[in-house]
């Protein structure tokens, strides 16, 4: 939410100051704009944005809403839920916690993770993406690529085997650990032969 | 009372005698460190409430991080004036004698 709360803050300050621009402009007379030709000329279009929001406000209450209308009001309001909902909720964690008061980076979880399957046979590339949880425990993600016509089971299970072992040796706890293997031509990939 | 940077400083030698600690660490994106007018300490950070230990461990293929964790509280926690103590491993270390 930190990233969508900084976007829209943003595009509401270029607003702002796009607005304070045409104040400054409006206010002094500058390039030939004047405060006054905004109401005389409507140039704002003050009276289609009343009218319209007359038009509507009296359909609400005759109840003689169009179905577009309906459609687009209750998405506005389960935007708006959603949105204060993922407000109201807590931020996701940027360390794994190990234990209380002990934290892993997810860089360091990560690098363990790749090595242990860099030492697997038969994988040829591997990508990790590893995410703190408010639990203890890392939640891995790992995408790996193998020759077509492994026995992608056999990979699979040996990869989880090593990875967990791994971590648990380094004493990092994983709450999730999911494998995807990939068939793939070997020239597609980092290295060849394993 | 001690300020921060010399509780810092304190801190930094007790980790670093540690063993099973590479180093301490400033962290990646954002330095972990405690500033004051005598200079910086880098992988301790002072806050009113707590400290927190941003190091590089050391492999010991009989000692999972826990345990170093675990020492280097219980070892920082006596000089840190009644602070919490918390551990960030920011990356470990695999030396050659781990034979890896």
């Amino acid at each position: 939410m930190r990233i969508f709360n900084r976007i829209v803050m943003a595009i509401i300050f270029l607003a702002l100051l796009a607005l304070g621009v045409f104040m400054v402009l409006y206010s002094f007379n500058l390039f030939g704009f004047k405060l006054s030709n905004l109401l005389n000329n409507n140039v704002l279009g003050l009276q289609t944005i009343q009218n319209g929001l007359k038009n509507f406000v009296n359909n609400v209450q005759n109840a003689n809403l169009m179905p577009l209308a309906i459609a687009i009001m209750v998405a506005v309001a389960v935007v708006g839920l959603i949105l204060l909902i993922l407000e109201f909720k807590p931020p996701r964690p940027k360390k794994v916690r190990m234990q209380q008061g002990t934290y892993i980076t997810r860089d360091a979880v990560e690098d363990e993770v790749l090595s242990a399957t860099n030492e697997t046979p038969h994988i040829l590339d591997s990508s990790a993406r590893v995410k703190a949880r408010r639990s203890p425990g890392a939640s891995v993600n790992l995408q790996a690529n193998v020759r077509r016509g492994e026995d992608v089971g056999a990979v699979r299970s040996d990869l989880r085997e090593r990875i967990q072992q791994r971590l648990s040796q380094r004493g990092v706890p994983v709450s999730k650990l999911k494998v995807k293997l990939h068939e793939t031509d070997p020239r597609q990939t980092q290295s060849r032969v394993r | 009372m001690t300020n921060d940077l010399e509780l810092a400083r304190i801190v930094s030698e007790e980790v670093l005698a540690t063993e099973g600690v590479y180093s301490l660490s400033s962290g990646k994106f954002v330095e972990a460190a405690t500033y004051g007018a005598g200079g910086t300490v880098r992988g301790v950070v002072v806050r009113p409430e707590e400290v927190e230990v941003h190091i590089v461990a050391r492999y010991q293929p009989d000692r999972a991080i826990p345990e170093l964790t675990n020492t280097l509280i219980e070892r920082v926690a006596p000089k840190t004036e009644g602070r919490k103590v918390a551990v960030v491993v920011e990356d470990i270390e695999v030396g050659d004698s781990a034979n890896l």
